[in-house]
């Protein structure tokens, strides 16, 4: 797990303490560091708008670039996680948009499914599984947008807070939106 | 009144579970919770809920990711590319500033500053050092990983009747798309990079992915005219006999900047060789200005070059 206090400010061990004395070769550093612990999440999270994997790969390539010149003009460094979280959604939902004026997208959930892999030996464990995990992505796609936004964040490591700053949306309306998921779930499970 | 009256709500327990409770709300919830077995088991389906869904958004996601490799190796020459622009750029506020009207007293003490500062690097910096110029060759050289150098047996009768087509020769159409999609670089242009072999074929090198790689022809100062130049150069000292096939391959595969070097006796690629020129400076402009715009700005991968 992550430790909380050490991702919320993101201040690396070695990081430069202001940007504007921070060498170009310092911030390419930094923001290589930072790709190598984000990018995956990135693409989870690019990934979940529905976008191709190239797309998703584009968005993730365009917000560490945008990072090395947000770093690079000496711009806040507080919640660099929240703030790489903000430009890819916005990225994404850019791209999304792009791609529909295009009629070319792509159906997420079909993807999605057709691509599971589950290594349960047992042939009923796996089509029942594979029926659970359907059952529970079809739960999810029929969220709200904002909510499916909230839960997927959260899955991601993010905090209340930096969720609310994300998809600029209070923090109320983060927490009431989780638990609306969360309550969905867990009656799509039949607990 | 019976605590089972005063159960907390899902929302509580969600927040308490995630850490986002106020420290006394916290410990009263937790009070309740060491005390109700109703509210421990809700906790116990809520922390299921959210177990489910992380397992199962990793096991539908993870298996499309790609290793990260590629592009990780496409920001690198990327972030090296910017990087060089801001140089550049830097120099182009200077060039604004020396033209504003009273500029005279800011030139004259930036240029004194200019020299005391050169003398202080003079002092400070060890005779042969190259570590100014360091940063404009990085987007020039491949990732070791990726492109180490691959040579096939070749004798030297082979290699000294090359044509010079052979000895720069350029690869295929379809060895260039599968260089691309090792580097993770998508939507290439075709002004953008050459496919440069690390080895040329005029030096026994092979053509496979472990030799080839997408060198940028807009790299500032090491680009892809600067090596072929050197190609050729190591072409003919191997052929003339004054340099043994081996360690030509050897050097350029380590280092082809260095060898540029070492066999053009210069720290900076010869004018001849750098076949650039700067666009016209409306066009700079544009590249700049969508450059910066902030949350939203989306790099472009515009040639700021023109090729001669």
């Amino acid at each position: 797990m992550i430790p909380i206090e050490s991702i919320n400010e993101l201040s690396f061990p070695g990081a430069p303490a202001s940007a504007h004395s921070a060498k170009p070769s310092e911030i390419e550093h930094e923001v290589m560091r930072l790709f190598d612990r984000f990018r995956d999440p990135l693409l989870r999270y690019a990934l979940s708008f529905g976008l191709s994997l190239h797309d998703a790969e584009e968005v993730t390539q365009e917000v560490f670039l945008s990072l090395f010149r947000h770093l690079q003009m000496g711009r806040s460094r507080s919640n660099l996680r929240g703030w790489i979280f903000r430009v890819a959604h916005n990225l994404a939902l850019k791209q999304r948009y792009a791609n529909k004026n295009r009629c070319d997208t792509m159906e997420p959930s079909e993807g999605v499914v057709e691509k599971q892999s589950d290594p349960s030996p047992n042939p009923e464990e796996h089509l029942s599984s594979a029926q659970r995990r359907s059952r529970l992505l079809a739960v999810v796609q029929a969220l709200p947008e904002t909510d499916q936004n909230c839960i997927r964040l959260r899955a991601e490591g993010l905090r209340y807070r930096e969720i609310a700053a994300v998809l600029g949306i209070s923090l109320g309306t983060v927490s009431t939106s989780l638990t609306r998921s969360i309550a969905r779930l867990i009656r799509a499970d039949g607990r | 009144m019976l605590i089972e009256d005063l159960h907390i709500s899902d929302q509580e327990l969600l927040q308490a579970a995630d850490g986002e409770l106020p420290r006394r709300r916290a410990g009263v919830v937790h009070s309740h919770l060491a005390a109700c077995w109703n509210c421990r088991a809700r906790m116990a389906e809520i922390e299921g809920a959210i177990a489910d869904f992380v397992r199962d958004q990793r096991e539908s996601f993870d298996s499309q990711l790609p290793p990260s490799d590629g592009s990780r190796a496409f920001l690198r020459a990327q972030l090296a590319e910017m990087a060089d622009l801001s140089e550049v750029h830097s120099w182009r506020w200077f060039l604004r500033l020396i033209r504003a009207p009273h500029s005279g007293a800011i030139c004259a003490s930036a240029l004194t500053l200019v020299l005391v500062c050169g003398l202080i690097l003079l002092r400070t910096v060890p005779r042969g050092g190259d570590a100014s110029l360091a940063p404009l060759g990085r987007a020039a050289l491949p990732e070791r990983d990726l492109t180490p150098g691959a040579t096939r047996s070749v004798a030297m009768s082979e290699v000294c009747s090359m044509a010079h087509e052979d000895v720069v020769r350029e690869v295929s159409d379809s060895m260039r798309q599968e260089v691309f999609r090792e580097y993770g670089i998508m939507n290439a242009r075709a002004g953008d990079y050459e496919i440069d072999y690390l080895i040329a074929p005029g030096l026994g090198g092979a053509e496979n992915l472990q030799n080839l790689w997408p060198e940028p022809y807009r790299s500032q100062t090491w680009n892809a005219h600067v090596k072929d130049a050197l190609e050729e150069r190591l072409h003919q000292l191997v052929c003339s006999g004054d340099l043994d096939l081996h360690t030509a391959q050897h050097e350029v595969a380590a280092d082809w900047i260095a060898a540029y070097k070492k066999y053009f006796h210069t720290d900076r690629p010869l004018t001849l060789h750098s076949q650039i020129d700067w666009v016209p400076s409306s066009d700079f402009a544009e590249i700049t200005r969508t450059r910066i715009i902030g949350d939203r700005t989306i790099w472009t991968n515009s040639a700021r070059f023109n090729l001669l």
